[in-house]
C-alpha cells in the first residue's frame, strides 16, 4: 500500500511530530524508517509523479513539466500519460499476473491499461473519462467523487477554499476505502493532492503564525494523520505500507518572472506587442523560458523560429545566459535569486534527452521561477505564499529500513524498492535504485 | 518509446498518395508522434537519383525507400511510404522486412487520375514521349489485402485521413482519439486550473 502526499515535507512531519501533533505518525515510526528525500529538477508534480512511476530520469520519460512546447511548431500543451514513455510501476505490477489499484497520481491521465482500476487524477477534466475500466466512472459519479478543489476559489475566499479542499479529501477517502475493502489487490496506491493545494494557499500563513488560517492548516494536517491511522488499521500484517512525498515546500517571497528578464537583458523579443505564448517570439531571439526555470535556446533547425546555431554560437548563448543568471537580484531586497543553474547534460539522459531544456535554474528558497510572458515587472507578490522545494521530500517505509541516509537518494528510487519489495523483477534501464 | 509502424501509399501517379500521406503525417504529428514521409517523387532526387524506370530500377528504388522506413521502425518512428510501387512481389518484399506494415491502397480509376494529371506526364505518355509509364505504358499490380483501400476519387481527403487512422488505432499501432487528447472545452478547463495553481 503506497500513499502519496503531494508537497508535503519531511521538514514538516518532523516539526509536528516533535510537538505531538501527529500521533498516527508517532506510532507509523514506531515500526518503520522515515527518511529525508530528494526531488526531481525541475522540482514540480508531475516531473517527480512520473520519476516516481517509471523509475527513470526525465531523459527517459519524457515529462519536464506542467506544460511543454513542440520545437518544430513552438504549439504549447499539456503532457499527458500518452506523453510518458516507458512502463509504470504499476504496469510491471500488472504484467507480473498482480492485481493493482491506482488513484489520483498526477500524469495519469488519459488512464493506462492496468491489470486492475486505475483513477487518473488532476489533469482529468471530464470524470466520464477519468477510470480504467471507464465503467469505473458511474460509481465515482454516484458517489460525488470530485477530482481536484477549485483553486480559484482560494484567490477569493480561503473559507471557501478549505471547505472545497476538506469536502475533496473525504470524497476520495470514501472512493478510497470502498476501493480498499471491496477489491482484491496486491498493490494500491493512493495519492493526496489536497497537501499541495493547502500549503500553496496557506503555508505563508502558516508559517507566520496567523491567528485565523495557522490552526487551520494544523487541522489539516491532522486531519491527513487520522486518515493515516484508518488506512494502517484496515491492512492486514501481511501488506506494508510506504508513504512519501514529492517534493517539499517553503513559504514564497515572490513569484519571479524569467522571461521578462530575458526581454529585459536583450536575450528575447517577441513578433506584436502582447505575446501569447512562445510561438510568438521573435526569429532574432536567444533564448526563452517555460515555468519553472526552463531556458531553451533558440536553437536553429529545432525551434520553429529558430536562429541561433549549433555548437559554436548555441554553447556561448547558454554560458552567457548561464552566467547572467546567477547574477540575478530582487530588485526589492538585493538579494539573490537563483542557486545555482544546470545544463541539461548534467540532469538528464535518454532517448528524450533532446526534448529537454538547455538550461533548468534552481531557484534560492522564496523565489518561485515562473513562464509568464508579457509581465511588466521582474518580480510579483501575489496569493500564491508557498513554493515547492528539492530536498525536502520524504519516505517512510513500515517495517523497513531504507539502506541509505538523510538526501543520499531520490524519488526515482522508490520504484525499485517497491517493486523489491513485492519480487518483482527490476526492469534494466530503470535509473533508480533499490533501497532496501 | 512508442512502437514504430510503416504506412504504405501505393497507388497510380495521382491517385492521392502525396496527399493523403502528408495529411496523415500532419494528424499522427498531431497526436505527437514522430513522424517521416518518403515520397516517391522526392526520394527520386536524392536517395534513389539517376534511377530509371525499368522494373530493375522500380525494384531498387522501393526496396531503398522500404530500408529506410524499416530502420524509422525500428527506432519508433511513424514511417510513411508514398510511392507508386507497381510490383506486388516487392511490396510484400517490403512488408516482409518491416514486419509493422499498413498497406494503403490509393485505388482511383485510371480515368480520373489522367484527367487530374498533376504533373503534365499522362499527357506525355499517351502521347509517346514517355516510355514505362504506369497505367499507360507500364503494368500496375493491384495490392490483394491492403489494410485499407482509399477510393479517393469518392472520399474527400479527410474521409481518406480518417480510414486510415482507424485502422491504426485497430491495430492499435496508436491509442484511440478520445484517449490521446482533450476536447478543446477540457483543454481550457485543464489551462485553468494550472493556471490558478501558479503552474501555467
Amino acid at each position: 500500500m503506497v500513499i502519496g502526499l503531494d508537497g508535503v515535507p519531511f521538514s514538516l512531519i518532523k516539526g509536528l511530530l516533535a510537538e505531538g501533533k501527529l500521533p498516527n505518525w508517532a506510532q507509523l515510526l514506531e515500526s518503520g524508517s522515515l527518511k529525508r528525500m530528494n526531488s526531481v529538477h525541475p522540482c514540480v508534480s508531475s516531473v517527480a509523479w512520473a520519476t516516481y512511476m517509471t523509475g527513470k530520469n526525465p531523459g527517459k520519460h519524457n515529462i519536464y513539466g506542467f506544460v511543454d512546447r513542440q520545437p518544430g511548431s513552438m504549439d504549447v500543451y499539456i503532457p499527458t500519460s500518452r506523453d510518458m514513455a516507458g512502463k509504470t510501476l504499476w504496469e510491471i505490477i500488472s504484467q507480473a499476473g498482480k492485481r493493482v489499484v491506482v488513484i489520483n497520481v498526477p500524469v495519469t491521465f488519459p488512464p493506462r491499461e492496468v491489470n486492475g482500476i486505475l483513477i487518473s487524477g488532476f489533469l482529468c477534466a471530464n470524470i466520464d473519462k477519468i477510470a480504467y475500466p471507464k465503467e469505473v466512472a458511474g460509481l465515482l459519479k454516484e458517489m460525488g467523487y470530485r477530482i481536484d478543489a477549485d483553486a480559484w476559489q482560494a484567490r477569493k475566499s480561503l473559507d471557501k477554499f478549505l471547505e472545497d479542499l476538506h469536502l475533496t479529501l473525504e470524497k476520495r477517502m470514501e472512493a478510497m476505502f470502498h476501493f480498499l475493502e471491496g477489491e482484491t489487490w496486491d498493490f494500491f496506491q493512493l495519492h493526496i493532492m489536497e497537501t499541495d493545494r493547502l500549503n500553496h494557499f496557506l503555508w505563508g500563513l502558516w508559517e507566520q503564525g496567523d491567528a485565523q488560517y495557522g490552526p487551520e492548516f494544523l487541522k489539516y494536517y491532522q486531519k491527513i494523520d487520522a486518515i493515516l491511522g484508518h488506512i494502517n488499521n484496515a491492512l492486514d500484517s501481511d501488506t506494508r505500507l510506504i508513504i512519501l512525498s514529492d517534493h517539499g515546500f517553503c513559504g514564497m517571497k515572490k513569484e519571479v518572472f524569467l522571461n521578462h528578464w530575458l526581454q529585459r537583458e536583450g536575450w528575447l523579443k517577441f513578433r506584436g506587442k502582447a505575446p501569447k505564448s512562445v510561438k510568438d517570439i521573435h526569429q532574432e531571439s536567444k533564448a526563452y523560458s517555460l515555468i519553472p526555470g526552463r531556458v531553451y535556446v533558440n536553437l536553429a533547425g529545432r525551434e520553429s523560429s529558430g536562429s541561433v546555431r549549433f555548437p559554436d554560437e548555441y554553447e556561448r548563448v547558454r554560458g552567457e545566459v548561464r552566467e547572467a543568471m546567477l547574477g540575478i537580484r530582487d530588485p526589492d531586497s538585493g538579494e539573490r535569486i537563483i542557486e545555482r543553474v544546470f545544463t541539461r547534460e548534467e540532469l538528464y539522459h535518454g532517448p528524450h534527452y533532446d526534448d529537454g531544456p538547455d538550461l533548468v535554474a534552481i531557484p534560492c528558497n522564496g523565489y518561485d521561477l515562473k513562464g509568464n510572458l508579457d509581465e511588466k515587472e521582474l518580480t510579483y507578490k501575489g496569493p500564491l505564499v508557498g513554493m515547492h522545494t528539492f530536498d525536502d521530500a520524504f519516505l517512510y517505509i513500515k517495517e523497513g529500513e531504507v539502506r541509505k541516509e538523510d538526501n543520499q537518494f531520490g524519488v526515482m528510487d522508490v520504484m525499485p524498492t517497491i517493486l523489491k519489495l513485492m519480487g518483482v523483477p527490476i526492469p534494466e534501464d530503470v535509473d533508480g535504485q533499490p533501497l532496501v | 518509446m512508442e512502437k514504430g509502424f510503416t504506412v504504405w501509399f501505393t497507388g497510380l501517379s495521382c491517385s492521392g498518395k502525396t496527399t493523403v500521406s502528408q495529411g496523415l503525417a500532419d494528424e499522427l504529428r498531431k497526436r505527437r508522434l514522430k513522424v517521416e514521409v518518403l515520397d516517391g517523387d522526392v526520394v527520386r532526387t536524392n536517395l534513389s537519383k539517376g534511377l530509371g524506370f525499368s522494373k530493375e530500377d522500380r525494384d531498387t528504388n522501393i526496396k531503398r525507400i522500404g530500408f529506410v522506413c524499416k530502420l524509422l521502425t525500428r527506432n519508433g518512428v511513424a514511417a510513411i511510404g508514398a510511392a507508386i510501387s507497381p510490383y506486388r512481389e516487392i511490396r510484400d518484399y517490403n512488408r516482409r522486412e518491416i514486419k509493422d506494415f499498413v498497406e494503403v491502397y490509393c485505388k482511383c480509376p485510371l480515368e480520373i487520375c489522367i484527367e487530374r494529371d498533376v504533373k503534365g506526364l499522362y499527357k506525355k505518355a499517351l502521347a509517346g514521349e514517355i516510355a514505362n509509364y504506369t497505367g499507360v505504358s507500364d503494368p500496375y499490380e493491384e495490392p490483394l489485402n491492403p489494410e485499407v483501400v482509399l477510393e479517393t476519387d469518392k472520399e474527400t481527403k479527410e474521409q481518406s485521413i480518417g480510414k486510415v487512422i482507424r485502422k491504426l488505432e485497430e491495430l492499435r499501432y496508436i491509442p484511440p482519439a478520445e484517449a490521446t487528447s482533450y476536447t478543446e472545452e477540457e483543454e481550457e478547463t485543464i489551462k485553468q486550473r494550472l493556471s490558478d495553481l501558479g503552474y501555467l
